[in-house]
């Protein structure tokens, strides 16, 4: 076992891991932060988008121990933060999640790209959304949400 | 113990599934043995270290081959590798055998994964205060697997529970039981720890139910109008190893047979259906079940028949298909289509895609080099199919039936316990605004409650597109109970006569008097000295539900797709997507929306994407988000929808199901846009996913043959 410090959701932590844990492992098995969903343990469906050092990236094919002296945050920090806040209220009324499995991931995945695309066109949306699976809704509601988000963020700042 | 599985036919061959296999293995994916450890990582250790030893047998691959006599039979006994051959007929195919025109054609769907985002997963174990087994598991339907849990593992039913929490998408591939459910189960009875199975991507891919592989060969007899008399044909459907429980693989090869003369006026009809073992995973059900495949078979072959008789593809449909007038009307396959305008919707989504603008561009040529397509099709789907349907299915279990307990509290808010499960269908949602409506209150003061065999009414769970149809009756019926309740004692509290008060906007008024619901709620509850004589105390109404014709209630709908293709690289572009669609009464058009967005998008992903193909070998290729393509954003474009509502007559509410309607159609309405973009050349496209490299290959051979 290594011990692992890290910036978790704004707190500083020390965590025991092995090498061979995945971040999304140790986040769900070792911190009970399950907000975080596997869905294919290969970097293909983004459902475990998390942010490193502000960088979404895929904690299924992140080993822990990379995170040493790194800041992670997952869906559990973005509670009652802006602008996920406004993002989170825009799907909901978008319809832009049915089962909810890979709404963890999206949500992510959407504050970063309005990060860096305040004002997305549609194709800009789905090009960059285009590494998040949703098996469910067709895409329809997630990016109509992104850019209805994206629109309010960018009024009120 | 051993269930049986599939339908009680004497002409099904019932064979065991074990848990974990015993003398022969039969796919790729069968548990051969469960290693139990203190973390996933310990486990896979120790799964590396088992060594399997066995002798190999030629691998059953092949569809059709697999019927052939010299084929090695996957169970000892067998005659051939067939679980049935069954017929189906109406009419008299003979009669129409001289038709002046005959045209045969051979279809193909391949085999795919369903593929819910949420991997399958199960935690087991035994509570030693309430003495029972808890299990924690994704599946569609809780009470089902109890009922097949306790008995597979001799336990009384009321010492296991089933909790669903939060299912992550299931499409029906979460409705069956499964060798890995009674492994965990079984080794939790005797390990006296928790257990729990997590599935990964690559054992869902490998191992979890598969769908889709049918084979279609058809032939249709029609007068040189148009006019379609009969079809005669030969339905393959690859079931794989097993036969999963509780009805098996038959029902795809009889809906597929019955589901083939799709909404036309056809009056012969003669199949020949064989459900056929192959050492691939069982196949299990998945959105639309065997009509995805019945759908592209008819529809394809309709675009034939046009091509053929130099007939444009819409006005083929128009000669052909059922009329409002005609409702209700019972299709040569025996299915009553109750109510409808099918060619209105035709001539919607005609409108809607601007078919002289789409000519004209084919005429004009695209700068990329790419070719333009206009493609239609229509579908129908049975949904809310109670006892009469099942029973004539002959399935073990008859879902003819949901139950719902309203539940109101003190304070007047209510809990709703729901024997059917949502995941992701927007349940909590529909059938709140349904109680609602009953009830005259705010749908925030309800709250569904479903996915806990302990804690809900017995029920099927969700599939067939039945929850709306049943679960949706089910609420409405006991929320009518409880508002007459509701209305005997508020008439009592306002000393009015029963017949002079009414419910409305959360009150019982009489004239211009009234008491709130929560008042009625206080009394009913914790007051019982305020009711009136003879009127029980409590607040609670249970209520079971079936319409009353068990035949099913068809959604339907036509899709038109305009498609531009690159015909050297075989990319497929979906440029419009355009559908009018009729579900009856919609509750919920914003769910109805989601529900058709996202059936579409699977549906693209049948006819552009996914697959799950074999080797010669039985070894199974796509193990990975990598080998298997799941339809992304940039793939699925916006879709253009158009409602109609014509309700049933046989429902409450005149709801019809619509959960499965939209995957159906979207493999036949890109064969046909993809084959209509290409109609210089006659390139055939009779095999899904159109791949670019079956495109290109398709373009290829059309362009050898005509050299």
């Amino acid at each position: 076992m290594t011990t692992v410090n890290l910036t978790l959701n704004g707190e500083a932590i020390s965590q025991q891991v092995h090498a061979r844990d995945s971040l999304a492992d140790v986040l769900r098995e070792g911190l009970n932060l399950t907000g975080t969903h596997v869905g294919c343990e290969q970097g293909a469906c983004g459902a475990c988008t998390v942010t490193l050092d502000g960088m979404a990236v895929r904690s299924c094919i992140v080993l822990a121990v990379m995170c040493e002296g790194r800041t992670v945050e997952t869906i559990e920090g973005t509670r009652h933060t802006e602008p996920m806040d406004i993002i989170r209220r825009h799907f909901h009324e978008k319809h832009a999640l049915q089962c909810g499995f890979c709404t963890p991931g999206m949500l992510m995945m959407a504050r970063d790209i309005i990060a860096r695309h305040p004002d997305p066109d549609e194709a800009t949306i789905r090009s960059q959304l285009s590494g998040q699976i949703c098996r469910c809704t067709g895409y329809a509601g997630i990016i109509a949400a992104i850019g209805s988000a994206a629109r309010e963020i960018r009024e009120t700042n | 113990n051993h269930l049986d599985s599939g339908p009680e036919l004497a002409s099904f061959r019932v064979v065991k599934f074990p848990a974990l296999a015993g003398d022969r293995v039969r796919y790729v994916g069968q548990p051969v043995a469960a290693c139990v450890a203190r973390t996933r990582a310990e486990a896979e250790d120790l799964a590396a270290l088992v060594v399997f030893e066995g002798d190999v047998l030629p691998a059953v691959i092949d569809t059709r081959d697999a019927i052939k006599p010299d084929t090695t039979p996957l169970f000892d006994g067998w005659p051939d590798n067939a679980f049935i051959h069954a017929t189906v007929s109406e009419g008299d195919i003979a009669s129409v055998a001289d038709a002046p025109v005959i045209l045969h054609r051979q279809f193909k769907m391949n085999r795919q994964s369903v593929a819910p985002l949420e991997t399958r997963g199960i935690i087991a174990h035994w509570d030693y205060r309430l003495d029972e087994l808890v299990i924690y598991m994704s599946t569609q339907g809780p009470h089902l697997m109890r009922h097949s849990l306790a008995q597979t593992l001799g336990l009384p039913e009321h010492k296991v529970r089933v909790i669903a929490p939060d299912v992550g998408g299931g499409f029906g591939g979460k409705n069956r039981l499964m060798p890995e459910d009674i492994a965990v189960c079984a080794i939790a009875l005797t390990c006296g720890h928790p257990v729990r199975w997590i599935e990964d991507r690559r054992e869902h891919l490998i191992a979890a139910v598969q769908a889709r592989e049918h084979v279609y060969d058809m032939t249709l007899y029609a007068e040189r109008n148009g006019r379609v008399l009969g079809i005669k044909g030969e339905v393959f459907v690859d079931a794989g190893a097993y036969s999963l429980w509780p009805s098996g693989p038959y029902m795809e090869a009889s809906m597929a047979a019955r589901n083939l003369p799709g909404p036309y006026r056809i009056e012969h009809l003669e199949v020949e259906t064989h459900t056929v073992a192959t050492n691939k995973a069982p196949l299990g059900p998945y959105r639309g079940v065997a009509r995805p495949g019945a759908c592209f078979a008819i529809e394809r072959a309709m675009d034939e028949l046009a091509h053929e008789l130099d007939i444009d593809p819409v006005e083929l449909r128009r000669i052909n298909l059922v009329r409002a007038s005609d409702m209700p009307y019972r299709t040569i396959g025996g299915l009553v289509l109750d109510t409808g305008d099918y060619p209105g919707a035709m001539e919607a989504v005609v409108e809607m895609v601007d078919v002289p603008g789409i000519r004209a561009r084919q005429q004009r040529g695209e700068a990329d080099g790419r070719r333009i397509g206009l493609g239609f099709a229509v579908y129908t789907e049975q949904s809310g199919h109670g006892t009469i349907e099942w029973t004539k299915r002959k399935s073990r279990i008859v879902p003819g039936y949901e139950s719902a307990t309203v539940r109101m509290l003190p304070d007047g808010t209510v809990q709703i316990g729901v024997g059917i499960l949502n995941h992701g269908q927007g349940l909590e949602t529909t059938l709140a605004q349904i109680a609602a409506h009953e009830l005259t209150i705010d749908p925030g003061r309800i709250a569904i409650r479903h996915g806990d065999t302990n804690a809900t009414p017995m029920g099927f769970g969700t599939f067939a597109s039945r929850s709306i149809v049943f679960s949706g009756g089910a609420v409405a019926k006991a929320s009518a109970l409880l508002a007459d309740k509701i209305r005997a004692i508020g008439a009592h509290l306002l000393q009015a006569p029963l017949t002079s008060v009414v419910l409305k906007d959360g009150a019982v008024h009489a004239g211009p008097a009234s008491v709130p619901i929560a008042e009625i709620a206080r009394a009913g509850n914790v007051r019982p000295e305020m009711l009136p004589a003879g009127v029980a105390p409590g607040l609670e109404m249970t209520a079971t539900y079936e319409p009353p014709d068990s035949g099913g209630v068809f959604s339907y709908g036509v899709h038109a797709a305009i498609v531009a293709v690159d015909p050297e690289t075989g990319v497929v572009e979906i440029l419009k997507y355009a559908i009018a669609e009729d579900c009856g009464t919609m509750i919920n058009p914003m769910i109805v929306d989601g529900q058709i967005i996202g059936g579409v998008a699977q549906g693209i992903g049948t006819a552009l994407y996914e697959e799950s193909p074999y080797d010669a070998s039985g070894e199974p290729l796509a193990t990975t988000f990598g080998d298997y393509m799941m339809p992304c954003a940039p793939e699925i474009p916006t879709l253009d929808i158009k409602h109609f509502v014509s309700p049933a007559h046989n429902t409450q509410h005149g709801v019809k199901g619509m959960g499965e309607g939209g995957a159906i159609a979207p493999p036949a309405v890109i064969a046909n846009a993809l084959t209509d973009a290409f109609r210089d050349i006659d390139a055939k496209f009779k095999e899904t996913p159109m791949t670019p490299r079956r495109v290109s290959d398709a373009v290829a051979r059309a362009r050898e043959s005509l050299r």
